[in-house]
């Protein structure tokens, strides 16, 4: 038996309503519970305005709660006293598609951009930008290139930089993967993964990609219309295939030739994620004969 | 302030936004609706009489009660102008010296002098500003963008003769207004973005040069993104052989009605009469009853 961990962000009973108070108002998030532990990888998955997008923000205090409360290391955000820029260095938040917050001519000033604004002196913004740059993969003699030059996914790496480099607790991504191809996906997310690794963190990221989902995640969390309506391991939750199904969310492709077998007869196990957790299955159906 | 996030840029902004009540101020002919704005604006203007605008705010609310619009959602449009709008009346009142003859020195100090014309002169820019600020409000609380582009195109249209390109015009308007709010949710999204990177927009900065070095990291992707936006709309516009006004039909064919009419004639009407009354001295008299009668 582990002893109980205090996590690193708590939300309970979290709402927030857009334009509250005039006729435009849309409710976004409605009595949702969220704890994030260190060495979490949490997953947000849901419909396109199921909120999600709104729930992270309220994770580094972007957006303060209008109901509910959020804690980060204990610390309520709802409390106008705070230090949000503090708050903010703990929890880094990377919106989706990055590439587009990038401002600086050369990418070595722009991964610098956070560090500086901490009033760091030059010695340890140099040794932040070569220690953020190595986490995702780019060589510190990146740093001298101009942000015009570099590829997509090397500029997303490079945002990535940019909020590794504000050494956070927990780091938030909003769909992180959205727009890369396969190579620049899985280097992304080995990039993720490695990082989380490390001592006492925590990633909190939303995504529509179930692969991306089942690769990365210990758990994951189903919002629709602002609201958690399934929360659990990645095992747990994609074995509800028909009520996922029913929110207009798709399920991991292996997963889902599982469900399909098993709903002609085959006996598979549908707990599966993954493509060599499916072809040790369909082997299982073969008796293990080998053509 | 209450509620609302530091980085909420749209919230305060509510003119601008169309707000689908389906009332009969809805449903009236852009082109008069168009016409009506142009009337109020200008008896505004040229009206120096406060009586002349107190009938135009109470011509305005009372569209803004037809089209069914809360007042306190359309008062909140002029919220965020405020500041400005007191700092204006208030140089209005005492550092321009108002027409020297005749006026009655209330307050003098240095340079500084308040007569009761310049007080008056406040007061009207004030009054100018929350008719105006509240009329073209309504006008954008009911009428959505392609009715305005419309009734623009076709009111530019006999114009066309001497040279004015009316379908362009009236595109780069639609345009315009349609990116406004796209463009306010893209500098949000910025902002919050360098602010996870611990950025500070200028907040207890003085200094106006670092203040604005501080707004680069917003400004320059906020550029970056608009012209990005724009080649993708002229592809998307090309894609559909879009080739300018020259030989193009339309969709809505508009047609005034009755109701339009009778719109348009009350408020020319009012505007009509609230030209003349700045021209007669209408504030003078009714003062003069006031101060007889209450007094």
């Amino acid at each position: 038996m582990t002893p109980p961990v205090t996590p690193l962000i708590r939300v309970r009973a979290l709402g927030h309503t857009y334009l509250r108070g005039t006729p435009l108002e849309v409710r976004s998030l409605h009595d949702v519970d969220v704890d994030v532990c260190a060495g979490d990888v949490v997953g947000i998955v849901g419909p396109t305005g199921s909120g999600k997008s709104t729930l992270l923000q309220h994770l580094n205090g972007l957006l303060r709660p209008q109901d509910g409360e959020v804690w980060v290391n204990g610390v309520p955000l709802s409390d106008p006293a705070v230090d949000m820029r503090a708050i903010r260095q703990r929890v880094g938040l990377l919106f989706q598609s990055p590439e587009d917050q990038l401002f600086e001519r050369y990418a070595g000033d722009d991964v610098a951009f956070g560090p500086r604004n901490l009033g760091l002196p030059a010695e340890q913004v140099r040794d932040r930008v070569r220690k953020a740059l190595d986490d995702v993969g780019l060589p510190f003699a990146y740093k001298d290139r101009l942000i015009a030059e570099l590829s997509e996914g090397q500029r997303r790496r490079l945002a990535l930089a940019g909020v590794l480099a504000m050494e956070p607790q927990v780091l938030v991504l909003d769909e992180p993967t959205a727009g890369l191809d396969p190579q620049g996906r899985r280097g992304l997310l080995a990039v993720l993964s490695d990082w989380c690794a490390g001592d006492g963190r925590a990633i909190v990221l939303a995504s529509h990609n179930m692969e991306d989902v089942t690769a990365v995640c210990t758990h994951v969390h189903v919002l629709v219309e602002g609201t958690v309506v399934l929360r659990g391991s990645p095992r747990e939750v994609f074995c509800n295939a028909d009520l996922l199904a029913r929110y207009g969310l798709a399920i991991p492709a292996a997963t889902e030739a599982m469900h399909v077998l098993r709903g002609r007869g085959y006996p598979v196990s549908t707990t599966v994620l993954f493509a060599a957790e499916a072809a040790r299955e369909i082997e299982g159906l073969f008796g293990g004969r080998v053509i | 302030m209450a509620g609302l996030s530091e980085f909420e840029l749209l919230g305060r902004v509510t003119i601008g936004q169309y707000l689908p009540t389906g009332s009969r101020v809805h449903h009236l002919d852009p082109r008069v609706k168009l016409v009506m704005v142009v009337l109020m604006i200008t008896a505004v203007v040229v009206s120096h009489s406060l009586v002349g605008l107190a009938l135009l705010l109470a011509a305005v609310v009372s569209g803004l009660l037809s089209a069914r619009i809360p007042l306190r959602f359309a008062l909140a449009g002029l919220r965020p102008m405020l500041p400005f709008l007191l700092l204006l009346a208030l140089l209005q009142v005492v550092a321009i010296p108002q027409y020297g003859a005749g006026a009655t020195v209330i307050w003098r100090w240095s340079i500084l002098t308040v007569t009761d014309r310049s007080v008056l002169a406040g007061v009207l820019l004030i009054a100018r500003f929350t008719v105006m600020v509240l009329g073209i409000s309504l006008f954008s609380f009911s009428t959505t963008t392609t009715e305005l582009t419309h009734g623009v195109e076709h009111l530019l249209r006999p114009l066309q003769a001497l040279g004015v390109p009316a379908h362009e015009f009236a595109l780069v308007v639609n345009i315009a207004i349609r990116f406004l709010p796209i463009l306010a949710e893209e500098a949000e999204r910025l902002m919050k973005a360098q602010a996870s990177r611990g950025a500070d927009f200028g907040r207890g900065q003085r200094n106006f040069i670092t203040r604005t070095r501080r707004l680069l990291p917003l400004l320059v992707p906020l550029f970056l993104v608009s012209l990005q936006r724009a080649e993708e709309l002229i592809e998307a516009m090309e894609a559909r052989s879009y080739l300018g006004g020259k030989g193009r039909t339309h969709l809505i064919h508009l047609q005034a009605r009755l109701s339009d009419y009778v719109a348009l004639a009350s408020v020319a009407g009012v505007a009509a009469l609230v030209i003349r009354l700045s021209l007669t001295n209408a504030d003078g008299m009714v003062w003069r009853w006031l101060t007889e009668h209450l007094l």
